[in-house]
C-alpha cells in the first residue's frame, strides 16, 4: 500500500518524473523445496524444526548432498537465500559426530565474522554448549588466543590474519590442522584482483599446511552471482569446484527504476549531486511509511546523509527518531536494536555505506536507494537484494552520478540486467605476489624438491631466492635463511608493500588519513599539492620520500593541484597480437616510466590556472602488463596532429572506466596513456596498463574483451547528451578541445571500421549470449 | 623473457650476490673443539666443557651457586611453586637462533645447556652445522631434557622454550621436548630483586652490577643471525666460534645468577647492604602478604638509602602498609616523617587529615592538616581540589557541631 504511495508520487511529480530513466520489474517466484536429506541426524533436525524447518530451499539441499558426497562446493544464491545453513549444518552436523573435529571459517571483514559467530552460539546453545566457535582476529585478546587455538571448533576469522598470525605459526594450531575438516569461505566474489591473487597463495600455503599434519578439508564457498563461478572457485582455492546456483528460495516481485539526476551545469556535464536527490527519493519512501535503507558510497557521506534526512523531517513538523545511520564497526547488539527498530516501525529509514552489502543481516525492508553505482554489478544485485527479503512487493532506486561508468549503467540497462555479473579474476602467478607467498610458504615449512605450489613447480623461483640467500638448500630441501618474518611485510589488501602513509597534521595531530601506492604519490601527494579527503582539502606540507610519509594539514583554498605527469612507456614483450581489418590489438610486458615536473594550480568552478610549481622527485619505474591497439594510419588523412591528440585523449578517458567496469576494479588501479606514434607499432596507440607491479591478468582481459570495449565506448560517448565533452564521457572541452567528442567517436569508428554503430550490436552478443 | 631475467627486473636485489653457498658438511673439531655425535637422525656437532666449581666468575665462585639451599630463596623472591627441585637434575638452557621473529621459520642452531655434575659444572652444546642437521640437534638435546625436571632459562618463558616447543612440533615426531619440566625463568626474578636498582635488566647489565664482571670482545647479539648465515654460506667454523662463547658466557652467568638470588631469598634485613635490594624484597614480602618482614626490610633500607626521593618513597610505601594493616598511628608517624622530608606532600597531608578526623577525631589539626593540602593541590592543579574542599567542608560541620 505504502509503496504504492510513493509509485504514484515518482509517475506524478514532475520533478521526479522527468529523471527516471528505465523501469522494470522482476518478476516473483515461487520456492522450490526439497526433503531434508536422510544423512542428517535427529539431533540437528529437531534443531532445525526448532527453527520452523521442516524442509530445505532446493539449493540448500543440493549443497548438502554435494558435500556429503565430499565434493568442494561453492554456493551462488541471492542474498537472503539461506545460504549460511549450508555450511553450518555440515560443520555442526561434522562436529556432533566427532567432537575433535574442526572447521575454519574465512570471512572477508571482522564485522561478518562477528554476525556469524552470534549465529553459531545460538546453535551452540541449543546443543548445550557443545560447538565452541571463536573469533581470531587482530581484536582477540592474548589470554584468549591459547584457548582457541586448542579447543575451538570452529576458528572463525579472516583472511589476513590466516596470512600474518596463523599459518607462520602452524605449530600453535596443531590440534586445527590435524583435524580440519571445511574450510568455509563466505562472500568468494570479493577475493577478485590482487587482494583475490593474494588470497589463492594463502590458500596454497594453507593446502601445504594441512598436508603436512595429514588433513585434507573440503571447501564449502558461498558467493554474490559472479559470471564464473567455477572458475573463480578453483582459481582459488585451487581444486575444481562443484557450483550450486539454482536458488530455491522464494522472492516477491521486485522494481528496479535507474534514476539520473539532471545536468545543471551543461559545460561541464555536471549533474545535481546524487547525494541530494537520493535524499529527496528517500524523504518520499520514508514519508510513505516504507522501510528503507540507502547505501552510500563513504562514511562521511552516511553521516551526510542521515543529517539531511533527519533536518527535512524536522521542518516538516516530524520529529519521531525515525532515521539511523548504520556502517561498519557497529556492535552486534547495536545492530539487532536498529533491526528490532526497524520492525516495530521506530525506525523507517537505515542510512549504510556498503558494510551491509555483505551478507549482514538487517531485517525487513521494501525499498534500496542507491546512491551511485555501486562498482560492480555483483555489489548491485547485493544491495539491491537488502530489500525484500522473503516474499511481498519491493523496490530498488538506482540514482547515478556524474561520472561515466554511472553514466554508462543509467543509459544502457541492458548491460545490467543481460550481463547479471562480472566475471571475477585473479593472478596468482603474479610474480610480485607468488614470490611474496613463496617466501612466506618457505618460511612456514621447507620446501622438498619436486613439491608444486598450486599449480605451478616453483623451482626456478625458490633457486631464484637461493641465489639471492633468502633460502638455503642442502639436500633435497630450501630452508627459509633470514631473520625477518615475511609474512608482516605483505599486506593482502594494499596494491603494493610500499605505499606512501598520508598523515594530518593539522592542531598538532598525526592521524593517518590515507594511502597512496607509491608509482602515484608524485602526482597526488607532492609538497604543495591539495590532497583532497572526504571533501576536505588538506596541503601537502612535506612529503618525506624515504620513509614514505606526507605530511597534510587542513585548509580552506579555492584551487586544487593538477601535477603534469610525463608517461613513457615502453614494450618489452609481446604475449598475444591480433591483426583486425582496422586495427592491430596486443597484450604483452611494458616498462612504464613516470617523471612529474611541475604541477598547476587550478580554481575551482572556473577552472582558471591560477598558479604553478615545480616537482623534484625520482621518475618511477613500474614494470607490468598492458593491453594496447593501434588505430589505422587512415586517420591521419582525415585529422591532423592536435585533432587526433585530442581523439586519443578522449578515448583514453573514456576507455580507462570502461576497462574498470569490465574488469571490475577501481579506475585508478589502471592506467591509461596514448601516444600519437608509438615508436613500437608506428601507429597512434592506445595503452592500458596493470597499475599493479606484474599485472594481475587485466591485460590479458581487457584484449580479449576489445570489441566490447569500443563498443562500450562509442555507445557511452555517442549517448551522452553533453554538446562537447563532459567528465561523464571524454572528459570536459576545455581539456580535449571543443571538438573532442566528435574526435573521440571518429577515433572509434575507425579502430571499429567503418559503419561500427551496425556491427557493434551482434559483436557485443557474442559473449553475452 | 626468461623468468630469471624477470625475476631479477621486478624483484630489485637486497644483497649484493656472494660466493656460492658451501654445500659440504665441514669438520668444526678443529677450530670449535668437540666432537661430531651420531644419532639415528644423523650427525651435529657437539662442544662439552667442564668447569671446576672453584672457577672465578667476576666476584663470585661457579661453586657458590651450588652450595646455598634451594629452592627456599628463590622461593620467595617469586616463584609460585618449585615442587621437586633437585640441583642434579636441573638443566640451564640458552639457544642462540636465526632470528627473533619467532614463528616457524625461526630456527635455533645452537642450544647450549649447562648442569651441576659430581663437584663440576658441565656445558654442552649442540650445533647444527646446517639446516638437515636439526633432528640430530634436537635429538641430542631431548637425552638431556629427560635427565631434567627443571629448565633455567634467562626470559625462556617468553622467548627459548616457546620457540624449542615449535622446534619440535616441526618434526613431527614423538620427542617429549620441554613440556614436562618446570620453569625458572630468571630475567623474571632478576627484575623483581632489580628492576629499580638497575636501568637494565639484561644478562650483561646484571653481569656488570650484581656478578661484577664485564664480557670483552663478546658478540653483539643482534649479529648473532648473519654471523650463522655467513658461516653457513662459507662454511668457516671461526665465524662460530665468538657465537659459542657468547652462549656459553650465558649459560655460566645464569647458573651463578641463580645462587645469588636464591642468596637475596635468605637474606635478612641486617644481610641487605644496598638500599634498593632491601626495597625490593621488602615490596615482595609485602606482595607476599608477609608484612611484618615487608616492615623490616623496609625499614632496613631507609637506614641504608642516601637519596632522597629514596626514602620519601620508602616512607610513603611503608605508612601504606602499616594503614592497610590498621596501624593507625605507626602510619601517621611515617607520614609525619616523610613531611619533615617534603613539606609539599600531597599524599601525606591528605592521609593525616583522614587520619585526625577519623582516628583521633582531632577536628582543628584535621582542618589544619586539610587547608594545608588544599592549598598544595591548588597550587600543583590537581584533581582532588573538590574532593579535599569537600573534606574542608564536612569537617567545619563536625567541629560546629562539637564545639
Amino acid at each position: 500500500m505504502s509503496l504504492a504511495r510513493f509509485k504514484e508520487k515518482l509517475e506524478t511529480d514532475p520533478r521526479l518524473r522527468g529523471n527516471v530513466t528505465f523501469r522494470y520489474t522482476i518478476p516473483a517466484a515461487p520456492g522450490k523445496y526439497q526433503p531434508i536429506p536422510d544423512f542428517v541426524p535427529q539431533e540437528l533436525r529437531a534443531l532445525l524444526q526448532n527453527r520452523g524447518i521442516t524442509q530445505l530451499y532446493s539449493h540448500q539441499a543440493q549443497s548438502l548432498q554435494a558435500v556429503h558426497a565430499g565434493r568442494d562446493i561453492v554456493v551462488v544464491t541471492p542474498t537472503a537465500s539461506g545460504k549460511t545453513l549450508c555450511y553450518n549444518l555440515p560443520v555442526i552436523q561434522a562436529l556432533l559426530e566427532n567432537e575433535e573435529t574442526r572447521a575454519l571459517y574465512l570471512f572477508p571483514t571482522k564485522a561478518l565474522a562477528q554476525d556469524q559467530v552470534a549465529e553459531l552460539m545460538a546453535w551452540s546453545d541449543e546443543l548445550g554448549g557443545r560447538i565452541k566457535t571463536y573469533t581470531y582476529d587482530g581484536d582477540t585478546p592474548g589470554d584468549a588466543r591459547k584457548a582457541i587455538r586448542s579447543a575451538g571448533s570452529i576458528v572463525v576469522t579472516n583472511p589476513d590474519m590466516l596470512h600474518a598470525g596463523i599459518l607462520p605459526h602452524h605449530t600453535k594450531w596443531i590440534r586445527l590442522f590435524e583435524n580440519l575438516r571445511y574450510v568455509v569461505i563466505d562472500e568468494l566474489h570479493t577475493y577478485r584482483g590482487v587482494f583475490g591473487s593474494h588470497v589463492a597463495n594463502v590458500l596454497r600455503r594453507l593446502h601445504r599446511i594441512c598436508e603436512f599434519y595429514g588433513s585434507k578439508p573440503q571447501f564449502i564457498c558461498t558467493s554474490a552471482t559472479i559470471a564464473n563461478p567455477a572458475e573463480h572457485g578453483q582459481a582459488l582455492i585451487g581444486r575444481p569446484v562443484t557450483v550450486i546456483d539454482d536458488n530455491g528460495s522464494p522472492r516477491g516481485p521486485r522494481e528496479i527504476i535507474f534514476y539520473n539526476p539532471p545536468v545543471v551545469n551543461q559545460p561541464l556535464g555536471i549533474r545535481r549531486s546524487a547525494l541530494l536527490e537520493a535524499k529527496t527519493i528517500a524523504h518520499e519512501l520514508i514519508a510513505a511509511k516504507v522501510p528503507t535503507i540507502i547505501f552510500t558510497r563513504s562514511r562521511l557521506n552516511t553521516e551526510v546523509l542521515v543529517t539531511y534526512l533527519r533536518e527535512s523531517f524536522h521542518r516538516l513538523g516530524d520529529t519521531a527518531a525515525k532515521i539511523r545511520g548504520y556502517r561498519g564497526g557497529y556492535l552486534p547488539s547495536q545492530r539487532r536494536q536498529i533491526e528490532r527498530d526497524l520492525r516495530e516501525g521506530k525506525v523507517l529509514g537505515v542510512v549504510s555505506t556498503n558494510a551491509l552489502e555483505l551478507g549482514i543481516d538487517i531485517g525487513t525492508l521494501e525499498a534500496v536507494v542507491l546512491t551511485g553505482y555501486p562498482g560492480t554489478i555483483a555489489s548491485t544485485w547485493q544491495q539491491i537484494g537488502r530489500a525484500g527479503r522473503s516474499s511481498g512487493e519491493s523496490l530498488a532506486v538506482l540514482v547515478a552520478n556524474s561520472s561515466p561508468i554511472n553514466q554508462f549503467m543509467v543509459q544502457n540497462p541492458d548491460y545490467f540486467l543481460e550481463k547479471g555479473a562480472e566475471f571475477a579474476r585473479i593472478n596468482p602467478n603474479n610474480l610480485y605476489i607468488l614470490v611474496s607467498h613463496l617466501k612466506c610458504a618457505a618460511f612456514e615449512l621447507p620446501f622438498r624438491v619436486g613439491e608444486r605450489f598450486g599449480d605451478i613447480d616453483p623451482e626456478e623461483i625458490l633457486e631464484y631466492l637461493e641465489e639471492e640467500m633468502v633460502l638455503r638448500r642442502v639436500q633435497d630441501r630450501w630452508y627459509w635463511m633470514s631473520e625477518n618474518y615475511p609474512a608482516v611485510d605483505i599486506s593482502l589488501r594494499s596494491a603494493s608493500a610500499d605505499n606512501f602513509v598520508i598523515i594530518d597534521t593539522t592542531d598538532g595531530k598525526t592521524t593517518v588519513i590515507g594511502e597512496v601506492d607509491r608509482f602515484s604519490a608524485p602526482m597526488l601527494i607532492h609538497e604543495g599539492a591539495i590532497y583532497i579527503h572526504e571533501s576536505q582539502p588538506y596541503h601537502i606540507d612535506q612529503l618525506d620520500w624515504e620513509r614514505q610519509k606526507a605530511y597534510a594539514r587542513q585548509v580552506e583554498t579555492d584551487y586544487f593541484t593538477d601535477a603534469n605527469l610525463a608517461v613513457e612507456l615502453k614494450v618489452l614483450d609481446v604475449s598475444a597480437t591480433n591483426k583486425l581489418p582496422y586495427a592491430t590489438l596486443s597484450w604483452g610486458e611494458v616498462m612504464v616510466t613516470a617523471k612529474t615536473h611541475m604541477y598547476k594550480k587550478i580554481k575551482f568552478h572556473t577552472h582558471e590556472n591560477v598558479g604553478w610549481g615545480e616537482i623534484s622527485l625520482p621518475e618511477q619505474e613500474l614494470h607490468t602488463t598492458a593491453y594496447w591497439f593501434s588505430v589505422p594510419h587512415a586517420i591521419q588523412e582525415t585529422m591532423d596532429r592536435d585533432a587526433l591528440q585530442s581523439a586519443l585523449l578522449g578515448a583514453s578517458h573514456v576507455l580507462g572506466n570502461i576497462a574498470s567496469l569490465e574488469l571490475m576494479c577501481e579506475p585508478a588501479d589502471l592506467g591509461v596513456t596514448a601516444q600519437v606514434k608509438s615508436p613500437f607499432t608506428g601507429a597512434p596507440t592506445v595503452f592500458i596498463y596493470d597499475r599493479y607491479p606484474g599485472g594481475v591478468g587485466f591485460s590479458e582481459q581487457l584484449f580479449a574483451a576489445h570489441h566490447r570495449l569500443m563498443d562500450r565506448a562509442y555507445s557511452l560517448v555517442s549517448k551522452c547528451p553533453c554538446p562537447s565533452g563532459c567528465p561523464s564521457c571524454v572528459g570536459p572541452a576545455d581539456e580535449v578541445g571543443p571538438q573532442g567528442k566528435e574526435y573521440v567517436l571518429r577515433l572509434l569508428e575507425e579502430v571499429m571500421g567503418s559503419g561500427a554503430q551496425k556491427q557493434a550490436a551482434p559483436i557485443s552478443a557474442e559473449r553475452n549470449a | 623473457m626468461e623468468l630469471k631475467s624477470k625475476l631479477r627486473q621486478f624483484l630489485p636485489k637486497e644483497t649484493p650476490k656472494k660466493a656460492p653457498p658451501q654445500r659440504t658438511v665441514p669438520d668444526l673439531r678443529p677450530i670449535l673443539g668437540g666432537e661430531e655425535v651420531e644419532t639415528p637422525w644423523g650427525p651435529c656437532h657437539v662442544v662439552e666443557q667442564d668447569f671446576p666449581l672453584d672457577h672465578s666468575w667476576g666476584n663470585l665462585q661457579l661453586g657458590e651457586a651450588a652450595s646455598v639451599v634451594y629452592p627456599e630463596g628463590l622461593a620467595r623472591v617469586g616463584l609460585d611453586e618449585l615442587p621437586h627441585f633437585d640441583l642434579a637434575r636441573t638443566l640451564f638452557l640458552d639457544t642462540e637462533t636465526t632470528g627473533l621473529a619467532g614463528g616457524t621459520g625461526t630456527y635455533a642452531f645452537l642450544v647450549g645447556t649447562g648442569r651441576f655434575v659430581d663437584g663440576r659444572f658441565v656445558v654442552k652444546q649442540f650445533l647444527m652445522r646446517d639446516y638437515n642437521e636439526e633432528v640430530a640437534l634436537l635429538y641430542c638435546l631431548e637425552q638431556e631434557l629427560r635427565n631434567s625436571q627443571t629448565i633455567v632459562s634467562f626470559n625462556g618463558k617468553t622467548f627459548d622454550i616457546p620457540l624449542l616447543r615449535t622446534r619440535f612440533a616441526m618434526t613431527r615426531m614423538s620427542f617429549l621436548g620441554v613440556e614436562q619440566h618446570s620453569q625458572i625463568d630468571l630475567l623474571h626474578l632478576a627484575r623483581r630483586l632489580w628492576r629499580s636498582k638497575l636501568a637494565s635488566c639484561s644478562l650483561t647489565s646484571l653481569e656488570e652490577n650484581v656478578l661484577g664482571f664485564t664480557r670483552s670482545g663478546d658478540i653483539p647479539g643482534f649479529e648473532i643471525p648473519q654471523r650463522y648465515f655467513l658461516f653457513l654460506q662459507s662454511g668457516n667454523g671461526l665465524l662460530l666460534r665468538d657465537i659459542l662463547e657468547h652462549n656459553a658466557y650465558d649459560i655460566i652467568s645464569m647458573a651463578v645468577l641463580m645462587g645469588v638470588i636464591n642468596a637475596r631469598g635468605m637474606y635478612t634485613p641486617a644481610d641487605c647492604t644496598c638500599p634498593w635490594e632491601a626495597e625490593a624484597l621488602g615490596g615482595i614480602y609485602a606482595g607476599a602478604g608477609r608484612i611484618t618482614s615487608a616492615l623490616a626490610f623496609l625499614e632496613r633500607a631507609l637506614c641504608l638509602a642516601q637519596d632522597k626521593e629514596q626514602q620519601v618513597r620508602l616512607l610513603r610505601t611503608a605508612a601504606l602498609l602499616h594503614k592497610r594493616h590498621k596501624h593507625y598511628a605507626a602510619a601517621a608517624e611515617l607520614w609525619h616523617k616523610l613531611l619533615s622530608l617534603a613539606e609539599d606532600d600531597l599524599m601525606a597531608h591528605e592521609e593525616l587529615a583522614k587520619h585526625y578526623e577519623h582516628r583521633e577525631k582531632d577536628f582543628a589539626a584535621a582542618d589544619q592538616m586539610t587547608r594545608r593540602a588544599l592549598a598544595i593541590a591548588l597550587r600543583q592543579r590537581s584533581p582532588k581540589v573538590p574532593e579535599l574542599e569537600h573534606r574542608l567542608r564536612r569537617i567545619t560541620n563536625r567541629r560546629q557541631r562539637v564545639g
